[in-house]
């Protein structure tokens, strides 16, 4: 049986060029640069700073105090976002069933990093805390719910430059999943200290306007803006006489395990997530009009590209045209595979190719079919949109005219668990110790504690290639290791470069940003610490796991703050069930961070309270990681299966989230990730009412990541024989997730009501 | 300057700058190569990349207060330890 075609039904972009569609698409053909001096921070210290900044950002920034005060970053997100809406008429029909999934890397940190530099070194300035908690990367989601919503689904992404171009992937997996009827996705980001500084310590940044693909081309320019669209089945847009503007026939989302910041040279592991693009897409090279490069302009990234380009697609590349568009809006980092994507799906709704600006003289080792000058009409039936992050995460999407290829295969596969890892004051346990969390008759569980673990990290991370690892992504490489150990066994060992990863991580690196900002601040921006910049991105930790352990299939990041780890392992289970990932470790990972501990607690005490919910205990440190795959695959190497995952279910605000009751009320088990969840309410009238429930925080403390920690718990439990079934639940804010596991044996009943 | 101290100094910065966790910084050649991967028939390389090298070169310019140029001057500047130490007391050749 085929599969739901996925189409584009409205777009909305907010760059350099213009705040709406038409007036980029228009100076975008036309080949107008939006690249200018910077002016909205002082840049005199800067090694460079021509930059592409939105034209009259304050218009798009609506004004209000604290704690609601919007970032640039959200304002550009709302703009794109209501322009996509409006362009597919999603307000004006029956209500229907609404994602919206974000991806991101600044987030609020323009807002933001003068109080995180002043932090650092004054701890009592309370007054700017508030603020400080309203800004992270999951508050665009949050802000847009309010004022576009109600959504049903929410995620918020972040894979560095990936970023907005995952969010379509991730939205096209909802809606094969049938879980929900639209998707609103896309990406946003916005100028900050912290990221001029950042690039410019790693000498990124061409100091004239930037010049992909040509022979003298010396870096990159920063953009900032939002790309948003709105993806349907195509028989809903069919059901009401809609038309699409083009189809997201297919995406591959890989890994390249190589440098944290630079490309594997040869191209090799790029072209293979393109080839995995066009496999997904049912299309060979001969289909392909158009590709939207990366393209940034740096020395190691065009050459890089153009490589891995034809081993791709091979002689097709000398008829293929090439063009990027940072020369035009900059590179636009979270929002910039979001802009891209829809910049090639406008390529193949308008028939015209954008140019490459900037390029003059082509070099040697970027011998492609460019564009210069300004755009051209074209015939383009297919078109790529290539975007590669930090950390080598890549991610390819492929945009088509409606129902070129075939449709994209259907059903769902079935998901299992084959390993499981813990890290909490017990230490390292796996997806049989575990338990213990859980099952208080299991003697020797120390009481949670504040801070951090006393566990030795050292003896499980080689000096020498972990030397870069910061506490996260140490935490990261433990629980994925051993997680990934306990599946391999039994059976045949698994094949890195078929492994994934998504790690949930609620603030990312926060005190280490605040250090950047502080020494930005003191020393000025010259003394920016390179190595340390790539770290402070929310997807560093995944990024590092990746290379670590030379996993290269989908990778991400899932900065859901207090639902980080939930988000993360549901992401992992979309991508498994899919198709899209044979095998993905899904986890989280918190370290302890006196910077997030002060803003809390103030909150909690002090300032408005409506950002959390429930007392807290002191915040501790903690990790956790399960391994999802396909049942077929665990099968046919012979992997034992320690669970089996059943059934998930999210919801928001507003819509009740009708939890589907075990199959066998004796022998179920709740598992509540966070100690305060009102499980009574949500359970009621169902089977699980009755079921005994337990927290895992008692033992394994208070943080963000304390959801994966409950899934891995969970997964012991019923390895262990403990339960028969068990719904693990994870709540903040009137939003949560259900997933329920359940044990090899207990097949053949259906659920209950 | 005096250019041993200097060069042991330079040792010390690598290691603490560049997490090289555990390594003596006595136990870094003065011309040991530092970036780039061991050639045939020489003492091996540190193995250093490039992120590494803007680290350095950063941590230099801090702490000595000298420019360090940028492109391909920089690479045979950071070749070794002594090529370093070499360098800098030629920015700063009084004390």
């Amino acid at each position: 049986m085929a599969g739901e075609r996925i189409w584009v039904t409205g777009v909305g972009l907010v760059t350099a060029l213009g705040n709406d569609v038409e007036a980029t698409w228009s100076r975008l053909v036309a080949g107008d640069r939006g690249l200018a001096p910077l002016d909205l921070f002082d840049t005199t210290a800067q090694r460079a700073a021509i930059v592409a900044s939105v034209p009259r950002a304050h218009e798009l920034v609506p004004r209000g105090g604290p704690p609601r005060r919007w970032s640039r970053t959200t304002g550009f997100a709302w703009k794109a976002a209501a322009d996509a809406m409006a362009h597919a008429g999603v307000r004006g029909q029956a209500p229907r069933r609404v994602g919206l999934v974000v991806g991101g890397t600044t987030g609020g940190m323009f807002e933001t990093e003068a109080l995180l530099g002043e932090l650092h070194v004054d701890p009592a300035r309370t007054d700017s805390l508030v603020e400080m908690i309203s800004q992270p990367l999951s508050a665009t989601v949050d802000r847009l719910a309010e004022v576009l919503g109600p959504f049903c689904r929410l995620r918020t992404l972040c894979s560095a430059c990936s970023s907005g171009a995952n969010a379509f992937a991730v939205g096209a997996l909802w809606l094969l999943s049938g879980e929900v009827d639209v998707v609103v996705a896309g990406g946003s980001d916005g100028h900050c200290r912290l990221t001029l500084s950042g690039f410019n310590a790693l000498g990124a940044i061409d100091p004239e306007p930037c010049r992909p693909f040509d022979v003298r081309r010396r870096g990159l320019n920063l953009g900032e803006g939002a790309g948003f669209a709105v993806l349907e089945r195509a028989s809903s847009v069919r059901a009401r006489g809609g038309r699409p503007v083009a189809e997201l026939a297919g995406w591959g989302v890989g890994a390249e395990a190589h440098h944290i910041t630079n490309p594997e040279p040869s191209g090799g592991a790029a072209a293979r997530v393109i080839a995995r693009a066009l496999r997904r897409a049912g299309l060979s090279p001969g289909d392909l009009d158009y590709v939207n490069a990366h393209g940034t302009g740096t020395p190691l990234n065009d050459s890089m590209e153009a490589a891995a380009l034809r081993l791709a697609l091979g002689s097709d590349l000398e008829r293929i045209t090439v063009s990027s568009s940072k020369g035009q809006v900059g590179h636009m980092l979270g929002a910039a595979g979001a802009v891209e994507g829809i910049l090639s799906a406008l390529a193949v709704e308008r028939q015209v190719v954008p140019p490459t600006m900037g390029l003059e003289e082509p070099d040697d080792a970027c011998r492609l079919v460019h564009v210069q000058r300004h755009g051209r009409p074209a015939r383009v039936r297919a078109a790529l949109s290539n975007s590669f992050g930090f950390g080598g995460l890549d991610t390819v999407l492929v945009f088509t005219e409606p129902e070129l290829g075939p449709p994209p295969a259907a059903g769902q596969r079935r998901v299992v668990i084959t390993g499981a890892a813990t890290l909490s004051p017990r230490g390292l346990d796996d997806g049989t110790s575990a338990a213990a969390l859980v099952d208080g008759s299991l003697a020797g569980a120390p009481a949670a504690v504040a801070g951090r673990i006393d566990f030795d990290l050292a003896p499980h991370i080689d000096p020498v290639r972990g030397r870069r690892l910061d506490r996260p992504a140490r935490l990261g490489v433990v629980v994925a290791a051993r997680s990934l150990a306990e599946a391999q066994a039994t059976g045949r060992p698994l094949d890195p470069a078929e492994v994934g990863i998504v790690l949930g991580t609620a603030f990312g690196s926060l005190d280490p940003s605040a250090a950047f900002i502080h020494r930005i601040f003191e020393k000025g921006p010259r003394f920016a610490s390179p190595a340390e910049f790539p770290n402070l991105v929310p997807s560093s930790p995944v990024g590092h796991v990746s290379i670590y352990l030379g996993l290269r299939g989908p990778t991400f990041a899932t900065p859901d703050l207090a639902t980080s780890g939930e988000s993360a392992v549901i992401q992992g289970i979309e991508l498994v069930a899919s198709g899209d990932g044979e095998v993905v470790v899904a986890g989280a990972v918190e370290e302890a961070s006196e910077l997030v501990e002060r803003i809390l607690l103030f909150l909690y005490q002090g300032g408005p309270s409506d950002e959390m919910a429930g007392p807290r205990r002191p915040r501790s440190e903690g990790a956790a990681a399960v391994v999802l795959e396909a049942e077929a695959h665990a099968d046919a190497r012979g992997a034992r299966t320690l669970a089996h995952v059943d059934a998930v279910r999210s919801w928001t605000e507003g819509s009740p989230p009708s939890i589907a009751g075990p199959r066998l009320v004796e022998g179920a088990r709740v598992v509540l990730a966070q100690e305060g969840i009102d499980a009574g309410a949500l359970l009621d009238g169902t089977g699980w009412a009755s079921a005994p429930r337990t927290s895992v925080s008692p033992v394994a403390g208070e943080h963000e990541a304390i959801g994966a920690t409950a899934l891995a718990a969970a997964v012991a439990l019923v390895h262990r024989g403990g339960a028969s079934e068990v719904l693990v639940l994870g709540t903040t804010r009137g939003r949560g997730h259900a997933i329920t596991l359940r044990a090899p044996t207990a097949r053949a009943i259906p659920p209950t009501r | 300057m005096d250019l041993p101290l200097l060069k042991s100094e330079i040792k010390a910065l690598i290691v603490q700058e560049l997490n090289l966790q555990g390594r003596d910084p006595a136990s870094i050649q003065d011309d040991a190569q530092l970036f780039g991967s061991s050639q045939d028939g020489r003492a091996p390389s540190l193995g250093l990349d490039s992120l590494d090298a803007l680290q350095l070169a950063m941590s230099v310019e801090e702490r000595y207060g000298v420019r360090i140029p940028e492109g391909p001057e920089a690479r045979s500047i950071f070749a070794s330890v002594t090529s370093i130490a070499t360098y800098v007391a030629a920015q700063k050749p009084s004390g």
